[in-house]
């Protein structure tokens, strides 16, 4: 149901960009907004970080002046509460996270509405239609494109390969494997920790909800809280379990900065981790020669991985959408992509994953094409969903990271935990 | 000690008039300040006060509800369980950091030769940017890669979940926020004792009193203006505890760590219910002031 | 009496012993961050920890050359000292007005700007800075700081002047003098180390808080506790680079408190006074 959906909705994407674009195709100027400035709020990641290599190439290209504010993240989402508040058209552009707030920021009417600007003002090379389908719908609502994917990214599973062939293990094809690879590498070396994943409660719910897709699990039905759900429930026992018997001590405090560290640091056997943290894992290169990629293994209902991607989007109180229009869709053109790509930020197109360039950089390494393969997997078939489908998507989280938690701790039972979820669950979708 | 700031050497009439311009002086020496701080301050307080009787949907809509945040407040669980870990950190704290920073100051004060950069290094744990000093404390008392527990197993001794454990987590921030703050507590001390007059020392050394029945009898009471000062100063911002908090564990495991700023700072930040966040800041800002108002009082009886 | 000696050179040897111990429990996790600055990213959190290694500058290269690091600092000096001064000018009358009338309400009103969450002043201080233009000044940083800086000036100082015994001014109130004159005159120069512990706190915090100046400022005044936070992100947590920030960072307070010292351990003239 939702392939054929999907597939319908690329097919008219398709025909309407072709359309428009074959038709303003020559009306096209890159110059058309010199001289004004444009102010990018931006997310001091790896992704604008990269970017911003380029910035002068913009400046250049289009005479448009860019102001560039970079913040960590918590601080730039920090910022931009509190100038959108205000109501305030200080920031034209900024980055922004669909999956996480997307819904919210929507709903607060932060964003500029995108649609017009990308059947309308957009270069004849832009190549809409090429952008991941998925991610601009994760992008949409209310039928208004809010933001441009600036890349695509999701959990992955990073595992020692040495280990695994000193304990004897194969290659994980289900999450069973995956538990059971856990248990024997705990019986055969005590000293590594065979797993580890996030269990600090804010940010455990990316990757969580993994594990509850390939299980067959679905945080909502019907409107209601599903958690209490057996499929839900099997996925919170699983999760909390592999975390709780053979995760490290402490691993509720643990998010990306400590898991990447552990499995840099050689102590970990499984690392289930963000894809962007490839390079942070890679550093010093002793993990180099002895770590394989894959997506997680499959549940019960296959593999549904989580695919998320940050966006750049248009701010509604901006003075000047349309020059800021320019900025973005500069930074989301392919012949932008594809330089980001070699610096490592996996490209939300088809077409610049398979530029030479970009294939180039990947044959370097045996782990960079197991990490491009694991990314294709999560581009075709990746969720956007990482906590509920609601509005209020962040303070979901933390109710099913509560629930994950005590069950790590040993304060609740599955069946406690996941009803006492529900309970808070259901008053949050109620809200309006 | 009496303050006699009347003259008697001048006619009635003649007093008066110095009177009023002392007056008039006193208040033009403190009305900068004064409306500074209004100045700064007042549409703040107000507009969060009315943002506090606001309720904010998804979509923005705000509608009035009066109390309504506050009744909410009242019968929310998370804010009693914050009220209480914040009540706990800081009282452990509180204690720890006058005690070791009253120790600490009398140390630097008979260390009259100490270097100048030495005794500024000693007091340099606070001059640490918070950020620094939560990654830093982070990846020390990490269970499996820190420093902390690498030193407790070469000792034999059992290694700890430190921050991530529901129990110990509060004591351990109040350890890391010790460590950082109690060398404060001792400049602001020191401050104190330097100031005292060296002949309080010379008549107690004359009639052959011990060290320690000098600081009992005399130090001790002539420091506790300085150390209510630096408990009223440190109450301020314990009360708020959030830095370390935010960095290291964001107010878990569970919630075993979400003291009422962090909590509140989620709630609007986070959650976008910025009329509950409203309340829930604004009613911090009420414990703090009764604190403070509190051991003002104290101050004024020591010092007075 | 014949005791004394003894008792002096044990006391003494204690002290420093007790000195030591205070010097090791503070230092070392110090000692680890400016050694962590000199180590790769991916040592600061390798296991086991090691304490022997080869340094490398590359942290400090890096931090130089990849930020405006040089202008961060800048800004932050003129904000630091812009509020810090600010501070110290409208603290310190007012502390001697509240010493000397033995009235407190202007020192906790003062105080009640910290009572409250920073993120209380976020949104009211953008939109009220707006409407007059100063978003992104110095302006607007140096008041916001002056909030802070100010109530740490007014009770640092306060039992310092409280500790001024009343019959040193009464000479000078008998000469006619206005009030002005004998803070001015009399009280300051006695309240010397109280004022040094004053500069060094309102400095450490207006350097250290890093909250206002993330709505007020924008990238021409951004300050450089705001470029501490760059280097924890997901896809780069850099951890050497982070500590050398913070090395670099924590000079500048040091600096300061080191030439501030003189004040600190001047003592007091009050003997001279009473005698």
């Amino acid at each position: 149901m939702r392939g054929k959906a999907l597939a319908a909705q690329l097919m008219l994407s398709v025909i309407v960009a072709g359309t428009a674009g074959s038709a303003r195709a020559a009306d096209f100027n890159w110059k058309k907004f010199q001289g004004k400035t444009v102010t990018f709020l931006a997310n001091n990641n790896p992704i604008s970080a990269a970017l911003l290599t380029h910035k002068a190439d913009f400046e250049k290209l289009t005479g448009i002046t860019l102001k560039v504010d970079g913040y960590q993240e918590q601080q730039m989402r920090q910022r931009l509460v509190t100038v959108m508040n205000a109501h305030s058209d200080e920031v034209d552009v900024f980055m922004t996270l669909p999956s996480r707030e997307g819904a919210q920021f929507a709903a607060a009417g932060w964003y500029a509405d995108l649609t017009p600007l990308t059947r309308n003002e957009v270069a004849p090379d832009y190549d809409y239609a090429g952008l991941s389908q998925a991610l601009l719908k994760a992008a949409t609502y209310d039928g208004k494109l809010t933001s441009m994917p600036m890349n695509i990214e999701g959990p992955v599973l990073y595992y020692r390969t040495d280990i695994f062939k000193k304990c004897g293990v194969d290659a994980p094809k289900t999450i069973a494997d995956v538990e059971a690879a856990a248990k024997k590498i705990k019986a055969c070396d005590s000293s590594i920790t065979p797993f580890v994943s996030r269990g600090l409660k804010p940010a455990l719910p990316y990757t969580f909800s993994n594990f509850l897709h390939n299980m067959g699990g679905n945080y909502m039905v019907n409107g209601k809280s599903a958690l209490c759900s057996p499929k839900d429930k099997a996925a919170l026992e699983t999760y909390s379990g592999l975390l709780r018997d053979y995760g490290p001590p402490g691993v509720v405090n643990y998010s990306f900065p400590q898991i990447s560290a552990l499995y840099r640091a050689g102590r970990a056997a499984m690392d289930f981790e963000a894809s962007n943290e490839l390079r942070t894992v890679m550093e010093g290169g002793d993990r180099l020669k002895d770590t394989a990629l894959i997506p997680l293994p499959a549940g019960d209902a296959g593999q549904v991985p989580t695919a998320i991607g940050w966006g750049i989007a248009v701010s509604a109180n901006s003075k000047q959408p349309d020059a800021a229009w320019y900025f973005v869709q500069w930074a989301t053109s392919p012949a932008v992509q594809k330089l980001l790509a070699v610096e490592g930020i996996a490209p939300p197109r088809s077409s610049v994953a398979s530029d030479p360039a970009y294939r180039k950089w990947i044959e370097e390494q045996p782990v960079r094409k197991q990490w491009q393969a694991a990314l294709d997997v999560l581009a075709a078939k990746g969720s956007s969903e990482v906590g509920y489908p609601i509005v209020a998507n962040p303070e979901s989280r933390e109710f099913i990271g509560q629930a994950v938690q005590a069950l790590i701790l040993k304060q609740k039972s599955v069946d406690q935990a996941c009803a006492d979820a529900d309970k808070q669950l259901d008053a949050l979708i109620a809200k309006k | 000690m009496a303050s006699s700031l009347e003259r008697t050497d001048m006619p009635d009439a003649a007093a008066t008039l110095t009177e009023d311009r002392q007056t008039v002086e006193l208040t033009a020496l403190s009305a900068p300040a004064v409306a500074f701080t209004v100045g700064m301050i007042a549409f703040p307080v107000v507009y969060t006060i009315w943002l506090s009787f606001q309720s904010f949907s998804s979509t923005g809509q705000q509608s009035f509800v009066g109390l309504g945040n506050y009744a909410k407040l009242v019968s929310d669980n998370e804010f009693w369980h914050g009220l209480w870990v914040t009540v706990a950190l800081y009282v452990l704290s509180l204690v720890l950091q006058l005690f070791f920073g009253v120790w600490l100051a009398l140390v630097l004060f008979r260390a009259k030769r100490l270097p100048g950069i030495v005794r500024s290094l000693l007091i340099s744990p606070f001059m640490m940017p918070p950020v620094v000093a939560g990654m830093m404390w982070l990846v020390i008392l990490d269970p499996s890669l820190g420093a902390a527990n690498y030193i407790l197993t070469s000792l034999h001794l059992p290694p700890s979940d430190w921050l991530a454990s529901p129990t110990w987590v509060i004591p351990t921030v109040a350890l890391i926020d010790t460590w950082q703050w109690t060398p404060y507590v001792a400049l602001i001390v020191l401050g104190g004792l330097q100031s005292l007059p060296p002949s309080v020392y010379e008549a107690a050394q004359i009639d052959g009193a011990s060290s320690f029945k000098t600081f009992q009898r005399i130090t001790l009471p002539l420091l506790l203006p300085t150390v209510v000062t630096a408990t009223i100063l440190r109450s301020v911002d314990l009360l708020r505890f959030f830095d370390i908090i935010y960095i290291t564990t964001q107010g878990g495991p569970g919630n075993a760590s979400n003291t009422l700023n962090i909590y509140g700072f989620r709630v609007g930040f986070e959650f976008f219910n910025i009329g509950y966040a409203s309340a829930l800041m604004l009613t911090l800002t009420a414990i703090v002031l009764g604190v403070v108002l509190a051991f003002n009082r104290l101050r004024g009886a020591v010092a007075w | 009496m014949t005791d004394m000696p003894l008792d002096d050179a044990w006391i003494r040897r204690l002290n420093t012993l007790q000195l030591a111990v205070a010097g090791i429990i503070l230092m070392a996790p110090v000692v680890w961050m400016v050694l962590s600055s000199f180590k790769p990213s991916f040592a600061v959190t390798a296991y086991p920890p090691t304490l022997i290694f080869s340094p490398t500058a590359e942290n400090y290269s890096q931090l130089i050359q990849t930020t405006p690091f040089f202008s961060y600092a800048v800004n932050s000096l003129i904000v630091t000292v812009g509020s810090a001064g600010l501070g110290l000018l409208f603290g310190i009358p007012a502390a001697f007005a509240v010493s000397w009338t033995r009235i407190s309400w202007p020192a906790v009103l003062t105080l009640a700007a910290r009572m409250a969450p920073g993120t209380l002043f976020l949104l009211p201080w953008y939109v009220m800075f707006r409407q007059v233009g100063l978003i992104g000044s110095y302006t607007a940083l140096i008041l916001s700081h002056a909030v802070i800086t100010l109530p740490i000036v007014i009770w640092v100082l306060l039992p310092s002047f409280d500790n001024i015994p009343r019959s040193v001014f009464e000479a000078a109130q008998v000469d006619g003098c206005s009030l002005t004159r004998i803070l001015w005159r009399i009280a300051l120069p006695l309240v010397g180390s109280g004022i040094a512990v004053a500069a060094i706190l309102a400095f450490v915090f207006s350097w250290n808080y890093f909250l206002f100046a993330l709505v007020l400022s924008n990238g021409d005044t951004k300050t450089l506790i705001a470029a501490a936070f760059n280097f924890v992100g997901e896809g780069s947590t850099e951890w050497g680079t982070l500590m050398a920030a913070a090395t670099l960072i924590a000079l500048p307070p040091l600096v300061l408190a080191t030439l501030v010292q003189r004040w600190l351990v001047a003592g007091l003239t009050l003997g001279a006074v009473k005698g």
